[in-house]
């Protein structure tokens, strides 16, 4: 009785199973890469109701992150400006610009600018800014150099196992107080001894602890 | 069902949790056995499987589609942001919440202008850093969708502007006639404002009528010290002060009014550190069991009608014993009423032992002439001036029920052209013999001011929404008279005006603001050269200091007291089964009727009964048995036999309730349910008692008789519900370990044996092989927990009254949702901090015991061994900690708790957390919600976290000062709460804190300890403080 397999087909078997194996390590990979906040959220960059530039306010004007963002250093939330704060200088400057027509209409009938949220975390998870700037977190390791940026988007994936990271190991993201909202700052050469000494000083034991964000 | 089991003997001295546990009938082993009852694990939700997979396509379709692409999220920032406020950082202000003719005082938490949580101000005499749960959850009212929006004219809409215009034109008829055929009906109030406006009222028009009411109030006691003394006086009790307490039907711990400052001061009275202290001791007598009769050394159950007998008694054995007691010449105590004498005797020579140390305090239920007495008592056992003080009333309306009588018959006979009910809700709770609702009729012009649309409103031809008092200017005085601002919290939500500001429009026929009214009155009390400043100061500090009312010393007219007690005397019956005595009592729930439609409150079980979303008729297991009525469980729910009560022609269906302690031949009922326009919770939750309720027996009367009917009523009631684990074991393994749960021992015993509490545990351990820390081994590797810090919490049973605050304050802290009687009959309540009350004794005379249980943190956590997913894991600190966002909803972790302390989200509770199943829920509720604390989703398991958002807040502050954690920082929600401070919660790894010097007390003991899954929380064990004359003590 003839073969009815030929010779070739007890490669397939095989190949079969390495082929599987490779589609799921390619399915896994892309599920690991697509689907997790490094793709989908890094570089979320959405249009703003007014086409406000932290280049051009935050960078070329230098003005520091915390004239607007008053709560950073003692409030879990950084908190978008109110209207009245863009007023301090626009009732002066570009008093009849086409792009602050919405700041000026905000001004007039009391309702506020609805922003875009850039950065979010879950609602199940707590982030508290006035903690990690007391501790000499700065503005750039989560957010980017803004100042930069024309329109902010996203620039880090703010997911658990980021947060981890730096929780696990801090030492390169601690500054001086001075340095906090210093913008493209280099981290000096003895870095590693100022972490050591900084940790020391202020008791930085970052938590790992599910109740360090859960609550 | 199953028939009661009456033998009781075999009852003994063993704890039960229900009567179905004490019959151990097969029903009850079978709920017991169960992690949650029969039906808590199927799908009823209305939503048919069809129409559910259908939604579940069509959200799964939008998923797919939407799922790419994260939702647009935006933030809405202030266009001028106020000053004081940082976004994220909660506020507190100081305000005062008033209640009946008290006020207690408040801190509140807002976020962003909005106020989520409330609780007692530390510093203000009425609620001592405390708040009941009526006060907790006076914030849900604040949120609650069903309060009325907008003036209605004859059931219409209408507006604010049209109510004061027509309001002018009826001012300008009225002015001309000095107000003839006006009149007024309020509730009663203690409050320099309103009384100055009611003073300029009924000086614009003197021919008008003022009558207060309140269905519930201490007038009873105004009018005995009234009797006894001709002054109009407040006591003020001093219970930290009293070595023998004597309650003839007063529940001061928890109903009567001021109980936060009398729940500490007597829980202070048995505080006691080692076994060479002493302790104060609670005599009480009365007909239905009530959270101070659970706290007695020695109670006494009696119909209410015998306890003015009673209190004769106890007058002519303290007279014997050399405290002669003014007001009883020519009164004989009534013969053919079976008295205690041994019991009166051994309390009178108690009594006069501590002779100004003691107290005799009566229930507002009983009538004026007991209450003259026991003040004649109080005086001649000295403890006027030093455990009781009596102060001059300034500043209130007080409750009078003669004078709605007589308004009821002024509008009967077309006296009255038009009616102002200032709140209150008399249609619904007048007195049935005064028939309001037919009176009203014959008024032209009503208009009805309160909360909500409701029974009244509808019979009105006005109705003016009120505002709630965290949104409106107003002031108060405390029961010592202490003066404090009511101060607004939020603008008006739906544009209600408070009833200073209606007030002052009736008085003025124009519009002035509450808070210019208050000012003005308060120029008063405030110098005017410093007014500003002093003002201030009034509103940060919650109170005016040193505004206490000085003591009086009143005399006592022992003639009247006599005269007034004879007539009483003879109108004494006895009850029987033809002559059943029908008692009348504000529910724990729903006071009034007033908190019909607060969710929280409604959810709330009756500290005793345990009875959630319902009110019963209580009748004792003797008369129960004589009526042929029994009670139990079937398919693992409460299936109830109705009872038809007659009362002078009237009559209601209940469903009943068989109570053990409580009077035979008595029925209590409670006040405040069977609302018909509460709102969407409150609408036709149990039955409307007011129905059988007159005006001349409003707390109790003879003359019940009852009928059996042919059915029966489902009843939520919690009791069985979370048993812990050992009652799954045969009866006679419960009856050996039971005490072992809840331990509790004579002060004698104590004396004898301080250490019972640890002595009868049995520890296991492979062979009682012992780690290095002398604790037994485990199968487990045991974390050393010993560096940082180590969070533990102990719980005072002595000290705990079991009065339900902690369980409500968890509830706003933690945004517990609210799941509605057919979840709870199914057993899904979702109250992280439950409190098992346990019978010990006789069916008929038993001692009761509360015992708060909430998650025990257990080292060897046996949920944690269990999950599959790792959502439940420790922290460094000790914490068990729960992980929402990882937990897929096994449930394997609720099964192998001991405790049962976990809870299970079956449905979505809190609407809108997960995308489908959207129910119809109004957006205003979540602004009640912790912006600190997760919203959980449907799905997921929940339980106590110790307030872990609290820890986080106070480590957060802690290190930006560059400090540790200070003790007493983080505070829990329910030791906040706490009226007696029986929780204490703090770091253990300290041993100068609070909480682990706490726990070096030798009657310290561990719940469960024989499993050895060692709890963070640890128990102080209760004691009793039994007289040993008396010779069988009810405890012991």
């Amino acid at each position: 009785m003839a073969q009815i397999f030929p010779k070739w087909s007890n490669r397939v078997p095989p190949l079969v199973a390495a082929g599987v194996l490779l589609l799921g390590a390619a399915l896994t990979g892309f599920f690991w890469y697509y689907g997790s906040p490094m793709f989908t959220d890094v570089g979320y960059r959405p249009k703003q109701p007014v086409p406000y530039s932290h280049k051009l306010h935050a960078g070329d004007l230098g003005i520091d992150c915390r004239y607007c963002h008053v709560g950073a250093e003692v409030s879990p939330v950084a908190m978008v400006p109110p209207t009245a704060t863009c007023m301090n200088c626009h009732n002066l400057i570009l008093t009849q610009s086409e792009k602050l027509l919405p700041v000026r209409e905000s001004w007039a009938t009391g309702q506020p600018i609805p922003w875009v949220r850039v950065h979010k975390t879950p609602d199940y998870a707590y982030f508290n800014h006035s903690i990690h700037l007391n501790a000499g977190v700065g503005c750039e390791s989560c957010h980017g150099n803004i100042a930069e940026m024309e329109e902010v988007q996203q620039m880090q994936p703010l997911s658990m196992g980021w947060c981890l990271d730096c929780h696990r190991n801090p030492d390169h993201h601690l500054r001086p107080a001075s340095e906090i909202t210093k913008m493209n700052w280099q981290p000096p050469k003895e870095q590693l001894a100022f972490a050591a000494r900084i940790k020391e000083e202020r008791r930085i034991a970052p938590s790992e602890d599910c109740t360090a964000c859960h609550r | 069902m199953s028939s009661m089991n009456h033998d009781q003997g075999s009852a003994g001295d063993k704890y039960w949790r229900s009567l179905d546990h004490l019959a151990d009938t097969p029903e009850f082993q079978a709920i017991v056995q169960r992690e949650f009852p029969e039906h808590a694990s199927e799908m009823t939700h209305p939503i048919t499987r069809r129409n559910f997979l259908s939604l579940m396509g069509a959200s799964l379709a939008f998923a797919g589609l939407a799922g790419c692409r994260r939702p647009v999220e935006k933030i809405i920032p202030y266009v001028v942001k106020p000053e004081e406020i940082v976004p994220g950082v909660a506020q507190r202000f100081a305000t005062a919440m008033p209640f009946g003719t008290t006020a207690y005082g408040l801190v509140v938490t807002t976020h962003e202008g909005r106020p989520t949580k409330v609780d007692g101000h530390p510093g203000h005499p009425g609620s001592l850093g405390a708040a009941h749960a009526f006060m907790q959850a006076s914030i849900l009212d604040l949120y609650d969708p069903d309060r009325s929006k907008t003036v209605l004219k004859e059931g219409k809409e209408s507006s604010w502007p049209d109510f004061v215009s027509a309001w002018r034109d009826l001012y300008a008829a009225y002015i001309k006639d000095q107000g003839a055929g006006l009149a007024v009906l309020s509730g009663s109030f203690v409050s320099p404002t309103l009384a100055r406006l009611k003073a300029e009222f009924l000086k614009a028009f003197p021919r008008a009528r003022w009558a207060t009411y309140e269905p519930v109030s201490d007038e009873n006691i105004y009018e005995g010290l009234r009797l006894a003394t001709g002054a109009t006086l407040q006591p003020v009790y001093r219970y930290d002060r009293a070595n023998v307490i004597l309650s003839l039907e007063s529940d001061f711990l928890y109903t009567g009014t001021d109980s936060i400052s009398a729940a500490r001061g007597f829980s202070d009275g048995r505080r006691i550190k080692t076994e060479q202290d002493s302790m104060n001791r609670l005599y009480v007598a009365e007909s239905t069991f009530t959270v101070t009769g659970s706290a007695a050394d020695h109670r006494l159950r009696l119909p209410g009608s015998h306890v003015a007998a009673l209190a004769l008694a106890v007058a002519r054995a303290l007279t014997a014993e050399g405290a002669v007691v003014e007001g009883m010449s020519g009164v004989d105590v009534p013969s053919g009423i079976a008295l205690e004498h041994e019991w009166i005797q051994a309390v009178a020579r108690d009594l006069v032992r501590a002779r100004g140390a003691g107290i005799i305090v009566a229930g507002y239920q009983q009538p004026p002439e007991v209450h003259a007495l026991v003040y004649a008592m109080n005086r001649a056992l000295q403890n006027e001036g030093s455990t009781i003080i009596y102060r001059e009333i300034k500043d209130a309306a007080l409750p009078n029920r003669s004078d709605l009588a007589a308004l009821v018959n002024d509008m009967n006979s077309a006296n009255v052209t038009s009616l102002v009910i200032l709140g209150g809700n008399p249609a619904y709770d007048a007195p049935a013999d005064l028939n309001f609702e037919a009176a009203l009729s014959n008024v032209r012009t009503a208009i009805h001011f309160s909360t909500h649309a409701d029974e009244t409103s509808r019979l009105c031809l006005w109705h003016v929404p009120q505002s709630h008092f965290l949104e409106s200017w107003g002031d108060v005085r405390a029961a010592d008279g202490t003066l404090s601002v009511v101060q607004p919290m939020v603008d008006p939500l739906f544009g209600a005006h408070s009833s200073i500001e209606l007030l002052s429009l009736l008085t003025t026929g124009t519009e002035v603001s509450g808070y210019e009214s208050v000012r003005a009155t308060w120029s008063l009390y405030l110098k005017a050269a410093n007014f500003e400043h002093d003002w201030r100061r009034v509103l940060h500090d919650g109170l005016l200091a040193d505004s206490a009312l000085p003591a009086v010393s009143p005399k006592v007219n022992g003639a009247a007291i006599a005269g007034a007690l004879k007539a009483l005397m003879a109108a004494v019956s006895l009850p029987g089964l033809d002559n059943m005595e029908i008692v009348f009592r504000p529910s724990a729930s729903t006071f009034d009727g007033r908190y019909a439609n607060n969710g929280w409150l409604q959810e709330l079980p009756d500290p005793i009964t345990k009875v959630a979303w319902d009110n019963v008729a209580l009748i004792s297991a003797t008369t129960a048995k004589e009526l042929k009525l029994s009670q139990g469980l079937r398919d693992g729910q409460n299936h109830q036999p109705m009872l038809r009560l007659q009362y002078q022609g009237r009559e209601i269906d209940m469903p009943i309730w068989i109570q053990p302690g409580q009077a035979d031949y008595t029925v209590t009922v409670a006040l405040g349910y069977g609302r018909r326009a509460a709102g969407r919770i409150g609408d036709g939750v149990g039955v409307n008692t007011y129905a059988l309720r007159t005006s001349t027996a409003p707390y109790f009367d003879g003359g019940l008789r009852v009928a059996r009917l042919d059915r029966t009523y489902p009843i939520a009631s919690v009791q069985d519900h979370g048993g812990l684990e050992t009652e799954t074991l045969a009866s006679n393994e419960i009856a050996r370990r039971a005490p072992t749960v809840l331990r509790e021992a004579s002060l004698e015993q104590y004396r004898k044996n301080p250490d019972f509490a640890s002595n009868d545990v049995v520890l296991p351990g492979f062979k009682g092989l012992k780690d290095k820390d002398g604790k037994p081994v485990s199968i487990y590797d045991a974390h050393a927990y010993d560096k940082g810090y180590q969070w533990g919490m102990s719980i005072d049973l002595n000290a705990c009254i079991g009065c339900n605050a902690c369980t409500v304050a968890c509830q706003s802290e933690n945004n517990i949702p609210v799941v509605g009687k057919e979840q709870v009959l199914m057993g899904r309540e979702m109250h992280w901090i439950r409190l098992d009350r346990y019978y010990k004794g006789s069916v008929d005379e038993p001692d009761v015991a509360f015992q708060p249980v909430a998650c025990q943190h257990c080292e060897n956590a046996p949920c944690e061994q269990v999950c599959p997913v790792a959502a439940t894991v420790h922290d460094k600190e000790g914490l068990n900690v729960m992980v929402y966002n990882r937990c897929v909803g096994t449930r394997y972790c609720a099964n192998n708790c001991p405790y049962k302390v976990r809870r299970f989200n079956f449905l979505e509770f809190n609407p809108g957390t997960s995308g489908f199943m959207q129910e119809d829920s109004p957006e205003i509720l979540k602004l009640v919600r912790n912006p600190d604390v997760t919203v959980r989703m449907r799905g997921v398991m929940e339980k106590c976290t110790y307030c872990v958002q609290r820890i986080s807040s106070a480590r957060i502050a802690a290190k930006k000062e560059g400090r540790e954690i200070r003790d007493g920082e983080v505070v829990t929600a329910c030791q906040q709460t706490c009226p007696t401070q029986a929780i204490v919660f703090g770091n253990l790894n300290d041993p100068e804190s609070r909480v682990a010097r706490i726990k070096q007390a030798n009657r310290d003991y561990e719940l469960l300890a024989e499993l050895n899954v060692r709890p963070r929380t640890s128990y102080l064990a209760r004691l009793r403080n039994p007289n040993p004359d008396l010779e069988q003590p009810v405890a012991g």
